[in-house]
C-alpha cells in the first residue's frame, strides 16, 4: 500500500512540475503547448552532461537548455509576434529532433553504469511545496498579481503601467526552470535517457493545467490523479476487471479523454484566463 | 523594425552552425547530402515524391483550417484514424469498390474523429489546438491497442493488420522499379486545384475565409461562424482521414501500430509554409518530403535524423516570422 502511494509521487513529480511551468507561462497569457519539448531537451541535456561534469552541473544545463528554449518561445511570440501555436510547436520540433541529433553525436556509448543523478526526493520535495508557494506568490505578492493581470486583459495591465512583455518574460523564465527540473527528474528516476523519453507528459502537464482551471492546486491535484491513474495501471497490468483484461492503452487514454470532456465544459464552468494568447 | 527579421534568420543559422561545428559535422556535406539524397537519381526523386503524397494532402486538409482560423494541430490523429478505418473496410471488401470504400471510410472516420475539437470550439468555446492535442493522444494509444488486438493479423507477431489484395491497391501511373509514381500523387494535385477553385469560386469557400478574416464581421454579414467552423473542421479531418487510407492503398498495403511518422505534425508546417494559396501548398510539401527524403540518406552517413526535423522547426519559425512581421509591436 505505501508503496503504491510512493509510485503515485514519483509518477506525479514531472507532471506537477511540468504543469506548474506551464502555469507561469499560460497565468501570464501566453499558450505553451512545447512544455513536452522544453522536458525532453532538458533531459537529454542533463543526461549529457551529468556522468563528465557530475549531477549539479548536469542539473543545472538541463535548466539552462530547457529556459533557452523557453526564452526562444518569449522571443517569437512577443517580439516577432509569431502566432502562440506555432511558436510551441516549432520548439516542439526543435526539441524532438535537437536532442536526437545531439544525442546521437555526443552520447559516448561505451560508457557503463546508469547517469549519475542527485537523489530522487529532492525533485519530489520540490514538487509538492512548488504550487503552494507559486499559489502565494501570486495571489499576495505584486509580481504575481503582475502575472494575473497580463494573463487576464494584457491591454488594462498596459494601461496601469505593467509592461506584458516583461512579465511574460519572467513567467517564461521560470517556465524553463520548472520543466527543467521536470526533465531531469525523468532521466534521474531512471538513469537513461532515451529518444522521446517524455512520451507525452508535457502534453498530460497541459491537461492537468486545463483541468485544474489555471490554478496552481486544482492543477497539483489533477496531476496527482494523472499519477495515481497510472500507477494504478502499472499495478493491474495483466489482471482482468470484469472478466475482460483492458488493453493498457484504454487506461493511458484517461486524462486526455478527461481533458476533452472538460474542455467541452462538462465539468464546471470555463476558467481560460481571458487573455490567452492575446498581446 | 527592418533589421528583425533578418536578425532571427541569422541569428538561427548561426545557432545551427555552432551545433554543426561542434558536433564535427560539416554544413556543406549535410546540404550536399539532403540534395543528392532526395534529387540525386531518378529513384530518389521517386522516394521524394512518394514522401510528399501524403504530406500534400495533409497539408491541404491543414491549410483548409487554417482559412478558417483554426488549427488542426489534430491531422495526426486523423490520418491514423482513416487509415486504420480504411483498412478494415479494405480487408473485407477487395477491389475498386473496395478502394471506393475505403476511401469514404477513411474520409468518414477522420471527419469523426475531427468533430469534438469542431464542436468544443464553435459551441463551447475551447481551444482547438489542446482538444485536437489530446485526440491525437488517444488515437495514437487506440489504434495501437485495436491493431494489437481485434485487428491483428494472427500470422504476425507484431502489431500489424493483414496486407490488403492487390487489386484494392491504387495503381502505378508509371512504374519501372524503384521508379515508381503512384496516382495518389495526381489526386493530390486535383484536390489541390479543387480546393483553390472552391475556396475562390464558390458561396461556402467564401464564407469559410470571411469567417477566418474576422468572425465578428462574418456574423455580421449573415454567416453563422460556428456552422462554418464545425464545417471546416469536420471537412479537414475529412481530407485527413482520406489520406490515411490512401497511404494504406497506395504505399504501405497495411496499418501497423506507429503508422505516421509525424506526418500531420509536418503537415502544419506545409500549410503555414504556402502561405495564402492553396497551390503554395505543392512546393512547401515537396520541400518538406525532399527533408523526410533526405534525412534518411543523412541518417545512413552518420548524421542522426533528428538535424531535419531541427531544420523543420527553424523554417516553421522563419515562415511564420514572415507571416506576422507586419503586425505592431506595443511594449
Amino acid at each position: 500500500m505505501l508503496e503504491f502511494v510512493f509510485l503515485t509521487i514519483t509518477l506525479a513529480t514531472p507532471l506537477i512540475l511540468g504543469a506548474m511551468g506551464g502555469y507561469t507561462s499560460e497565468r501570464g497569457g501566453v499558450i505553451n503547448i512545447g512544455l513536452e519539448g522544453l522536458m525532453l531537451m532538458a533531459a537529454c541535456i542533463t543526461a549529457l552532461v551529468s556522468p563528465g561534469q557530475g549531477p549539479v552541473v548536469g542539473l543545472l544545463a538541463g535548466i539552462a537548455s530547457a529556459t533557452f528554449l523557453s526564452l526562444l518561445h518569449w522571443l517569437a511570440t512577443q517580439h516577432y509576434r509569431i502566432d502562440q501555436v506555432i511558436s510551441g510547436m516549432a520548439i516542439n520540433a526543435l526539441a524532438a529532433g535537437g536532442t536526437n541529433f545531439l544525442y546521437g553525436k555526443f552520447n559516448d556509448p561505451s560508457r557503463v553504469g546508469g547517469i549519475p543523478a542527485l537523489p530522487d526526493d529532492l525533485y519530489k520535495y520540490s514538487a509538492f511545496l512548488l504550487p503552494f508557494a507559486l499559489a502565494l506568490y501570486v495571489q499576495r505578492s505584486r509580481g504575481g498579481l503582475r502575472l494575473l493581470a497580463v494573463g487576464s486583459d494584457p491591454d488594462k495591465a498596459r494601461l496601469m503601467g505593467v509592461a506584458p512583455i516583461r512579465v511574460r518574460l519572467l513567467g517564461l523564465l521560470a517556465t524553463g526552470v520548472f520543466t527543467g527540473l521536470a526533465g531531469a527528474m525523468l532521466v534521474s528516476e531512471t538513469g537513461v535517457f532515451t529518444d522521446n523519453m517524455t512520451a507525452g507528459r508535457g502534453y498530460i502537464a497541459l491537461a492537468a493545467l486545463i483541468l485544474g482551471g489555471w490554478r496552481p492546486i486544482p492543477t497539483f491535484l489533477a496531476c496527482v490523479a494523472f499519477g495515481f491513474f497510472s500507477a494504478l495501471r502499472l499495478r493491474l497490468q495483466g489482471t482482468p476487471i470484469l472478466g475482460a483484461e483492458l488493453p493498457s492503452e484504454v487506461w493511458a487514454s484517461l486524462p486526455y479523454v478527461v481533458t476533452i470532456i472538460a474542455l467541452a465544459g462538462f465539468l464546471g464552468r470555463n476558467r481560460t484566463p481571458a487573455g490567452l494568447g492575446k498581446h | 523594425m527592418n533589421w528583425r527579421l533578418p536578425a532571427l534568420i541569422v541569428g538561427i543559422l548561426a545557432v545551427l552552425f555552432v551545433a554543426l561545428t561542434l558536433a564535427k559535422v560539416n554544413p556543406i556535406d549535410v546540404v550536399t547530402t539532403l540534395l543528392k539524397g532526395s534529387l540525386g537519381t531518378p529513384a530518389a526523386i521517386s522516394a521524394t515524391l512518394r514522401e510528399t503524397t501524403p504530406l500534400l494532402i495533409l497539408g491541404l486538409a491543414v491549410f483548409l483550417a487554417l482559412r478558417a482560423g483554426l488549427f488542426n494541430i489534430g491531422a495526426e490523429g486523423q490520418f491514423v484514424v482513416g487509415a486504420l478505418a480504411g483498412t478494415a473496410v479494405i480487408l473485407r471488401i477487395p477491389g475498386p469498390a473496395g478502394i471506393v470504400l475505403g476511401m469514404l471510410f477513411g474520409a468518414l472516420f477522420g471527419a469523426l474523429w475531427a468533430l469534438p475539437a469542431g464542436w468544443i470550439k464553435a459551441y463551447r468555446n475551447g481551444h482547438e489546438v489542446i482538444t485536437t492535442i489530446m485526440l491525437n493522444n488517444v488515437a495514437a494509444l487506440m489504434t495501437t491497442a485495436l491493431v494489437a488486438g481485434p485487428f491483428k493479423d494472427p500470422k504476425q507477431g507484431s502489431p500489424t493488420t493483414a496486407v490488403i489484395d492487390p487489386s484494392s491497391r491504387i495503381p502505378n501511373l508509371y512504374s519501372n522499379p524503384p521508379v515508381n509514381l503512384n496516382a495518389t500523387l495526381l489526386l493530390g494535385l486535383l484536390m489541390a486545384l479543387g480546393l483553390a477553385y472552391w475556396l475562390r469560386k464558390t458561396v461556402a469557400g467564401y464564407e469559410l475565409q470571411a469567417v477566418g478574416a474576422n468572425s465578428t464581421a462574418a456574423r455580421f454579414a449573415g454567416v453563422d461562424p460556428r456552422r462554418v467552423t464545425l464545417r471546416a473542421m469536420s471537412a479537414s479531418g475529412g481530407i485527413a482521414g482520406l489520406a490515411g487510407a490512401l497511404q494504406v492503398m497506395a504505399f504501405e498495403g497495411r496499418f501497423y501500430a506507429n503508422f505516421s511518422p509525424g506526418y500531420g505534425f509536418n503537415a502544419l508546417g506545409v500549410a503555414l509554409l504556402a502561405g495564402g494559396n492553396p497551390l503554395g501548398v505543392l512546393p512547401a510539401s515537396f520541400l518538406f518530403g525532399m527533408l523526410e527524403k533526405g534525412g534518411t540518406s543523412m541518417q545512413i552517413s552518420g548524421v542522426p535524423k533528428g538535424l531535419t526535423t531541427v531544420l523543420l522547426g527553424m523554417l516553421i519559425l522563419i515562415a511564420a516570422a514572415i507571416r506576422y512581421r507586419r503586425v505592431r509591436v506595443v511594449a
